[in-house]
């Protein structure tokens, strides 16, 4: 009987979207195979988490409260996720790819000596553990089993549906352990930046602008019709390394890798790199001058036309279906 | 001080997947390989606090076949690294981010390093990984996905990207340091740098020569599979780009349900 842990990620007391996300799949997987789902919460308080999680599919929610979890630690996330891995030996933990997942996910994996399988975007069970992940920035995939448990899985953003049920977890307290763990690095600070409101991994709606552009007062343009989706705003590396907006918004290879339901590529060619960080995208939309440009191989619908009459116009026409 | 580099090499960026059926390999006869690109970060790093000044040593280490060799005496040794040590041992082909993290960890215990640099991910397993398995192999403090370093007495404060914002970190070295872009800019090598880079000692090792058994993977690859196939593109068509507009929204919304 498979049991899967879910690490409920917490930033400024906000859940992660991703920590529901794996719980839902998470339940679908238990629900198929039996075994139980467990979420397990380090943060200084409760707060209403574990009803939640409850909902999105816990059967049990495991609250490691401590004002230790106030700031992010590697050393004391890492101690605390491996402690409780030891104890309750789930046959998996899911970890959300995120800033804080992708340092701590490694490093629970390292004090465990145990499997560490990066942004997976499928997971399976059938007697054995099988493991979906791309790699070459998504040009292939390839399917990993690994030997042994418990074992860690990075799960990638938007790879699995949200899905509420009524229902409520059991709440345990569980104690992390952290006595004479020494720190090591410490967060002295953390400082906001200009990353846009909503952050590029996570979204679900991406809209992002490339050399057709042409300079940086029209990132502009881009911006509204993200704002005006709730949308986040991306960039291609020419706009980024031209100094137009700040790296923070590049897609690619060498930038983000976004999994949105839909992303709109505006003046952007399509070079392998960019399509890179892009592909795995539900829908894609291309708005391009150029109709052989290649960005158009790959996208689900496209406009040929100048990006200076046709993002404007998107960007009004959604404002009206928004209402 | 003492400063060690994690340098891989993987296929270039470029570097289209020939795939057209599930596989249990790739075919990578073909690929061009080069220095992973946040990994020319860490040595460019390396390299500029070498020339802040004081005594210091920069080694690459890296695991992989002999091909390795040009790579590392262009993009580490050309540009300002001293000197390299090679693992290559076939019993290494194939091995996981695990197995790799702990034969890097077995080289950097044969020397006392004040900082490990390497980058925040390999674009080939795309893992993001093995920097912070070694540092827990050493018992280091690590920081990740760093933008900008500056190194103290003894300590180092790094900014960290995260979302929306960086995070400040302070660490006492020895630390290990993984490299995003941002950080620098790295330089080229040079013609007569690399001329002159192949006189600079390049040390080739096996795990037996480390003293270590090959370990084992503790993920097994069952199968590659191509990317799921997309559909053909629908191209909006109008007089009025307004009206491609007011189309293209009304797809999104009612065919597509994207918003
Ligand atoms: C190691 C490496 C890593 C890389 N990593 C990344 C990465 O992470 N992300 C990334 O994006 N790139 C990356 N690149 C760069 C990549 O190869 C391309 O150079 C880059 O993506 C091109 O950006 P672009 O599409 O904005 O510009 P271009 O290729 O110049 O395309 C601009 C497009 O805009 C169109 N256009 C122009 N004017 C208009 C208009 N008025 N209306 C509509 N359309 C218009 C043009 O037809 C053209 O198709 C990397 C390259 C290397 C070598
Ligand atoms: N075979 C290797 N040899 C040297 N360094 C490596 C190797 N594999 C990974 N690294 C280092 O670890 C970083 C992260 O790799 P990965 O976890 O594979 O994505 C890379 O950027 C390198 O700095």
């Amino acid at each position: 009987m498979p049991n899967i842990a879910v690490f409920i990620e917490q930033r400024d007391g906000a859940v992660k979207k991703v920590a529901w996300q794996m719980l839902s799949e998470a339940r679908r997987l238990a629900d198929a195979g039996g075994g139980e789902v467990w979420a397990i919460h380090l943060a200084p308080a409760a707060g209403d988490v574990a009803a939640k999680a409850g909902a999105h599919g816990a059967d049990k929610v495991f609250n490691a409260m401590d004002d230790a979890f106030t700031t992010y630690n590697s050393e004391l996330w890492g101690t605390a996720l491996a402690n409780f891995c030891r104890e309750k030996s789930p046959d998996v933990l899911l970890v959300g790819s995120t800033a804080l997942g992708k340092d701590v996910a490694p490093k629970v994996a390292g004090k465990l000596g145990c499997a560490c399988i990066s942004d997976a975007v499928g997971l399976t069970h059938d007697g054995d553990w099988t493991v979906r992940r791309p790699v070459y920035a998504g040009k292939c995939f390839v399917e990993l089993t690994p030997t042994g448990g418990p074992f860690v899985v990075g799960v990638r953003p938007n790879a699995f549906v949200i899905e509420e049920k009524a229902g409520a977890g059991a709440v345990e307290d569980f104690a992390a352990s952290l006595d004479g763990v020494e720190p090591k690095a410490t967060v002295a600070r953390v400082e906001a930046g200009d990353g846009g409101k909503v952050e590029l991994t996570e979204a679900e709606v991406v809209v992002s602008g490339g050399r057709g552009i042409k300079g940086p007062e029209n990132y502009e343009l881009i911006e509204k019709l993200a704002e005006t989706l709730g949308a986040a705003a991306g960039a291609s590396r020419a706009v980024v390394d031209a100094g137009w907006v700040d790296y923070s918004h590049q897609v690619g290879q060498t930038g983000k890798t976004v999994g949105p339901n839909l992303y709109i590529a505006c003046g952007i060619s399509g070079a392998i790199q960019h399509l890179a960080g892009m592909s795995s995208s539900k829908c894609i939309v291309a708005i391009n001058k150029d109709a052989n440009a290649p960005i158009f191989k790959i996208a689900d619908y496209g406009i040929v036309g100048d990006l200076f009459d046709v993002v404007p116009a998107l960007t009004d026409e959604v404002g009206k279906l928004k209402g | 001080m003492k400063i060690a580099v994690l340098a891989k090499q993987v296929p270039d960026s470029e570097t289209r997947i020939n795939l057209p059926a599930p596989a249990p390999e790739i075919d990578d006869s073909g690929f061009t390989r080069v220095l992973n690109p946040y990994d020319a970060y860490a040595v460019e790093e390396a390299v500029k606090i070498k020339e802040a000044g004081g005594e210091v040593e920069i080694t690459a280490i890296t695991i992989g076949p002999e091909t390795v060799k040009e790579t590392v005496k262009k993009d580490c040794l050309a540009v300002g690294c001293d000197k390299a040590v090679i693992v290559t041992d076939p019993a290494l082909d194939g091995a996981d981010e695990a197995a790799v993290a702990s034969v890097l960890a077995a080289v950097l215990q044969k020397e006392s390093y004040d900082l490990i640099l390497c980058g925040l991910k390999a674009i080939d397993d795309d893992s993001g990984q093995v920097g912070i398995l070694v540092a827990e192999k050493l018992g280091l403090p690590h920081v990740s996905v760093v933008t900008k370093l500056t190194l103290g007495d003894g300590s180092l404060e790094a900014e960290r990207e995260i979302e929306g914002g960086k995070e400040i970190v302070n660490a006492s070295l020895p630390a290990l340091v993984t490299c995003q872009k941002g950080l620098n800019e790295p330089r080229l090598p040079s013609l007569p740098n690399i001329m002159k880079a192949g006189a600079k000692p390049m040390e080739t090792v096996t795990c037996a020569d480390l003293g270590l058994e090959p370990p084992a993977n503790l993920v097994q690859v069952k199968t590659y599979s191509p990317p799921p196939a997309r559909g053909e593109c629908r191209l909006v068509e109008a007089d009025e780009p307004a009206a491609a507009a007011k189309e293209l929204a009304r797809l999104l919304n009612e065919e597509a349900k994207v918003i």
